[in-house]
C-alpha cells in the first residue's frame, strides 16, 4: 500500500506508521469519490483497503440466506469476490495495454474505490425489499441503481479518462462501464430469500 | 572526563536480561555524570524505543533518566545508563511486535484450517480468515518490520505520475539501536514459513476441489508474498555488507573490554553494531 508521505532519504527513522493516518486516508478517499472533483489524491497516494472493505460488504450484502448449511452463500459469496478483483484486473490490464500511463495498483484502487456508490444502492435496495414486493418496489430499485451506476461511472471515468491517450478514451472506458453494469445487475437482481 | 563506575556495566560479560524487560537488568554502579559531553539526539528518534519511567530514577542508578523523560526538547542519549545497556542487551527489544508479528500470520492459518470446527460458516469463516490476513500484511509491513529488522517499503508516485518503489535499510548510527538476533530470526522465520504453508493449502484445495477457498488462499498467498518479497528486496540492497557485519560485530567485543574511555567519543565507531 502506497504511502506518499512516507520520510525518505532518512532511513534512521524507521518508526512504525501511525494507524490513524492510513485509517484517515482511506476516509479521505471515500470522500473525493461521493464528492467527484479534479485532484489526484486518489491516484497519488493509492491504497487497496477501501476496495477490500467495499468488496467484502458487498458480499456480504449480495448473499442470498439459504437454509441449506452445505450452501450457505457460499458460492455467491465468493462468486463476488471473483468478479469484482478479477474484472478490476482485466480492466487494468486492458489500459495498460491501450498504452495508458497508469499503474496497475493506481488503476485497481480507483475501480475499487468507484465501487462506493453502487455499495450504497445496495444498502437502499435491502431497505427497500423490506417493504412489499411489486412493480413500485422495483422501480424505486432501478431508479436508485441506474443513479448509482451513473455516479459510479462519472466517477471513474474523472480519475482515469485523463491516463489514456485521447483517442483511446472509448475504448479504456467500455470495460469500466461493463463492469459496473455487471455489479448494477447483481445487485438489482437481488432478492434475498 | 571522568569516568563513571557505570561504564563497568557495559564492559562486563553479556548479562541475560529478562525478556521485555527493558528497564531493569543492570545492577549497581553509581549515578553517571549528566554533564559529560554524549551525543544528542532528537525526540523523535526515541519513539522507537520504550519511554524510560522517572519514578523508577533513583540517584543511585543513574539520574540521566530525569533529562531522558522529557519529549518536546532534545533528549540526551547516556550511554553508560544501565537501563538502556539493559534495552540494548535484551534478546528481544519489541516484544509487543514481535507476538503481533506471528499471532496474526497463525491465527489465519489456524482459523482455515480449523474453520469446520469453529463453525459451519463458510462466509464467517472467510471474512475472519480475509480480516486476519489484512491485519497481518499492514502491520509487518508498517510496524514489525521497522521494529524488529530496521527495513521498509512503500511505493511512491511522483509529479510525472510515475511509480517507484522504495526499499530501504535502516543505517545503524550509534544512536540507534540495531536489530536482536533471536529479532531477526523470529521475523525471517515468519516471513517464509508461512507463505509456503498457503501454498500448500492452495494445492490441497485445488486438488480436493473445494474451489471456493481459492479465492480465499490466493488472497492470503498475494498478501504473505506481497511482504516476503518487499523485505527481500530490501535486505538485498545490503548484501555486501555481510563481511562488513562480521567485522564490526567483532571489532564491538574488541572495543568493549579494552578501550572504555573510548564510549565518550562523539562518533562512536565502536558500536556500530549489524549494519545491515
Amino acid at each position: 500500500m502506497a504511502e506518499a508521505v512516507e520520510s525518505p532519504g532518512d532511513p534512521g527513522t524507521t518508526t512504525p506508521r501511525p494507524l490513524m493516518r492510513d485509517l484517515k486516508a482511506v476516509g479521505k478517499k471515500f470522500m473525493h469519490v461521493l464528492y467527484p472533483r479534479k485532484s489526484n489524491t486518489l491516484l497519488r497516494d493509492w491504497d487497496l483497503w477501501g476496495p477490500l472493505i467495499l468488496c467484502v460488504t458487498l458480499a456480504l450484502m449480495l448473499q442470498r440466506g439459504s437454509v441449506d448449511s452445505e450452501k450457505d452463500g457460499g458460492p455467491q459469496f465468493a462468486e463476488v469476490f471473483v468478479i469484482v478483483w478479477f474484472g478490476a484486473v482485466t480492466i487494468t490490464l486492458n489500459s495498460k495495454l491501450l498504452g495508458g500511463n497508469i499503474s496497475f495498483f493506481q488503476s485497481l484502487c480507483v475501480l475499487g474505490y468507484c465501487i462506493l456508490p453502487l455499495t450504497m444502492a445496495l444498502l437502499v435496495c435491502r431497505l427497500v425489499l423490506l417493504a412489499e414486493p411489486g412493480p413500485i418496489n422495483f422501480m424505486v430499485r432501478l431508479f436508485v441503481v441506474i443513479i448509482m451506476f451513473a455516479w459510479s461511472i462519472v466517477a471513474s471515468t474523472a480519475f482515469l479518462a485523463d491516463s489514456q491517450p485521447p483517442n483511446r478514451k472509448a475504448l479504456a472506458v467500455y470495460p469500466v462501464f461493463l463492469f459496473y453494469f455487471v455489479i448494477s445487475w447483481m445487485i438489482l437482481t437481488f432478492t434475498p430469500q | 572526563e571522568p569516568t563513571s563506575p557505570a561504564r563497568d556495566c557495559a564492559l562486563g560479560p553479556a548479562r541475560p536480561s529478562p525478556t521485555g524487560d527493558q528497564q531493569g537488568g543492570c545492577t549497581g554502579g553509581s549515578g553517571s555524570d549528566p554533564h559529560s559531553r554524549r551525543p544528542r539526539v532528537p525526540a523523535a528518534a526515541r519513539q522507537a524505543s520504550q519511554p524510560f519511567r522517572s519514578e523508577r530514577c533513583s540517584r543511585r542508578r543513574g539520574c540521566g533518566l530525569q533529562a531522558l523523560v522529557d519529549d518536546t526538547e532534545d533528549v540526551s542519549l547516556d550511554f553508560g545508563n544501565e537501563e538502556e545497556l539493559a534495552f540494548r542487551k535484551a534478546k528481544i527489544r519489541h516484544p509487543v511486535a514481535t507476538f503481533f508479528h506471528l499471532f496474526f500470520r497463525v491465527s489465519a492459518i489456524v482459523t482455515y484450517v480449523g474453520c469446520d470446527w469453529f463453525s459451519k460458516s463458510f462466509v464467517g469463516c472467510f471474512v475472519t480468515v480475509l480480516l486476519l490476513l489484512s491485519f497481518d500484511f499492514w502491520s509487518v509491513k508498517n510496524v514489525t518490520g521497522r521494529l524488529m529488522v530496521g527495513l521498509r517499503w512503500w511505493n511512491q508516485i511522483d509529479e510525472d505520475g510515475k511509480s517507484h518503489w522504495i526499499f530501504e535499510a535502516r543505517k545503524v548510527s550509534p544512536d540507534m539501536v540495531a536489530a536482536t538476533e533471536a529479532e531477526a530470526r523470529v521475523f525471517w522465520l515468519g516471513l517464509i514459513i508461512c507463505p509456503m504453508i498457503w501454498i500448500v493449502f492452495f494445492f490441497s484445495s485445488l486438488f480436493s476441489l473445494k474451489l471456493k477457498w481459492l479465492a480465499l488462499v490466493i488472497a492470503g498467498i498475494s498478501l504473505q508474498a506481497a511482504n516476503l518479497y518487499g523485505y527481500v528486496l530490501c535486505k538485498m540492497g545490503g548484501e555486501s555488507d555481510v563481511s562488513k557485519i562480521t567485522a564490526s560485530f567483532l571489532s564491538q567485543t574488541v572495543f568493549q573490554t579494552a578501550c572504555p574511555s573510548d564510549f565518550q567519543k562523539p562518533g562512536l565507531e565502536g558500536l556500530e553494531i549489524h549494519k545491515h
